[in-house]
């Protein structure tokens, strides 16, 4: 569904060279719900801009159903984590949820009905003809996922989603994730810096190695299908992921200290 | 207003005041420099100063309907038209100027060059190539309001938040609906500053114009009265510019009020409120 072939991005600034992601290499199944996570400024947000189509990679490509990609492809909607940015504060919600399905031409009917599906999926039914800055920050994010299923997407990309809200707004939307992602059966993939959320929502969590960075690990997680915030992080098994992935991350951090100071 | 409304919401008595102090606090200045005014005409007693009630007396002998239609609308007609043609003008150029850096760079230098030409000089200027008629008086608007309206304009376009214009470019919003429900509207704010700079250049140049090169409407009216030593008639003249001054900024006011509704709401929100 989503094939990432030896991704590599150079930014050049002036005559500086930056290598901010080396040579990237994975793919998700179809349906499958991956999370990404890796240390602080891992080039996390570099890829998912090369794999949104936002940014050019120096080489390597992207491949969405096959097809590789060369500018947003449709049937990929992205999650950002700058909610507050990401709602046209001159529209309504129902209407910032309308607009991308306007832009795929669909008929009034349709438009209608998506929206006021995924706005009842998100529990903001109530809130369809308020305005995103009337809303609170966890509610806003909701607004955005709401418009990013209503577009039907094949792929969904979230970058950090819940990096700026409060913890339990966020237990409560990690729950809205698993859920919408079973319901609509679409491939997600989660950006985090947060290993327990990670391994919580993911069937499969990728680790990232530090700038310039390449997988380094790929951890299947076998929590089940049902999860619950309380049960499932308190099992073993969840610990003992966990403990795989957060020391998976300390040997990148310490494998980019020792790099940098051996040179 | 709201600094006072805030702390005492409850109380119906306060409620009850609080027009009259409201009214209050809108007219005592006003009423202040209206006496200091009589005070010093009716001291001075000097020809030039009439004092307040003789003023009145006249305004209301001066602008008869009659020359309402002849000098007042035609001047109003002009201001409006002047205007619109700025406005359509500056947003229209400031779009593709916003949006790309190359063009930019390349036309800044001139714009800076032509802007800094005050427009009352392209009066004779245009006189000459246009000739005595209302479309040389509507250029001269247009060459003063343009500016502030394009400059704003070319800010705000580039002030598009990029994550907003990532959004767009995600769901594929291209075209003229990106132009209107992206740029446009979050360059709304800039949009709407310029336009309420240019509202009041475009009274200025529309009085200099006429009392250059016109014979008829409100600054050609003024100047006739001033050359003719109708000294009230005059002044009455003065403040009904004033009186159109206050009238167009409360229309503009209500315009900005429905059209920026959500940047105060985002403003509000963003404080804290």
């Amino acid at each position: 569904m989503l094939d990432v072939t030896g991704l590599r991005k150079i930014y050049r600034g002036g005559d500086r060279e930056v290598e901010a992601v080396r040579d990237l290499t994975f793919s998700l199944a179809d349906g499958e719900l991956a999370c990404l996570v890796g240390p602080s400024g891992c080039g996390k947000t570099t890829l998912l801009k090369c794999i949104s189509g936002l940014m050019r990679p120096t080489s390597g490509t992207v491949r969405v159903d096959g097809r590789e990609v060369t500018g947003p492809p449709p049937g990929m909607a992205v999650v950002f984590q700058e909610y507050g940015r990401s709602l046209f504060p001159w529209l309504t919600v129902q209407d910032n949820v309308e607009l991308p399905l306007k832009e795929k031409r669909l008929p009034k009917a349709r438009r209608k009905k998506l929206v006021t599906e995924s706005l009842e999926a998100v529990g903001l039914g109530h809130a369809a003809s308020a305005h995103p800055w009337e809303l609170s920050g966890g509610m806003q994010q909701r607004v955005a996922i709401a418009r990013a299923i209503a577009y039907e997407p094949s792929v969904l990309l979230m970058d950090e989603p819940f990096a700026a809200v409060d913890a339990q707004t966020r237990a409560d939307l990690e729950d809205l994730v698993r859920g919408l992602w079973k319901r609509f059966s679409m491939t997600v993939l989660f950006v985090t810096h947060d290993i327990d959320e990670a391994v919580y929502l993911g069937g499969r969590v990728l680790v990232l190695s530090s700038s310039p960075t390449v997988v380094q690990d790929d951890v299947e997680i076998d929590l089940g299908d049902e999860r619950d915030q309380l049960s499932t992080r308190s099992e073993p098994r969840f610990a003992e992921l966990r403990a795989r992935v957060y020391a998976e991350i300390q040997n990148a951090k310490q494998g980019a200290a020792a790099g940098g100071a051996g040179r | 207003m709201t600094a006072a409304t805030t702390g005492r919401t409850a109380a119906p008595a306060g409620r009850l005041l609080r027009l009259p102090k409201a009214l209050l606090r809108v007219l005592l200045l006003p009423a202040v420099l209206i006496a200091v005014w009589w005070w010093a005409s009716a001291t001075s007693g000097s020809y030039y100063m009439p004092t307040p009630d003789v003023i009145v007396q006249t305004f209301g002998e001066v602008w008869t309907a009659e020359r309402f239609t002849v000098d007042v609308l035609p001047s109003v007609g002009l201001l409006l038209t002047g205007y619109a043609l700025a406005a359509v003008i500056g947003v229209g150029l400031g779009l593709p100027l916003g949006m790309s850096p190359k063009l930019r760079a390349l036309v800044e230098p001139v714009l800076e060059f032509l802007r800094a030409i005050p427009p009352p000089v392209l009066v004779p200027l245009l006189m000459l190539l246009i000739g005595l008629d209302s479309s040389m008086r509507a250029a001269v608007i247009v060459s003063g309001c343009v500016w502030p309206v394009l400059l704003n304009t070319i800010e705000g376009v580039r002030a598009v938040d990029p994550v907003l214009a990532d959004t767009c470019r995600v769901y594929r919003i291209r075209g003229r609906r990106r132009l209107t429900t992206l740029v446009l509207r979050s360059a709304s704010p800039q949009i709407m500053a310029g336009l309420r700079q240019a509202l009041s250049l475009a009274i200025i140049l529309m009085v200099i114009s006429e009392m250059f090169a016109s014979s008829s409407g409100l600054g050609f009216a003024i100047v006739q009265f001033q050359r003719s030593f109708a000294i009230p008639e005059m002044w009455s003249g003065i403040i009904l510019l004033g009186l159109l001054g206050v009238l167009l900024s409360v229309l503009f006011a209500l315009v900005e009020r429905k059209a920026l509704g959500w940047y105060r709401g985002v403003r509000a929100a963003s404080r804290g409120e």
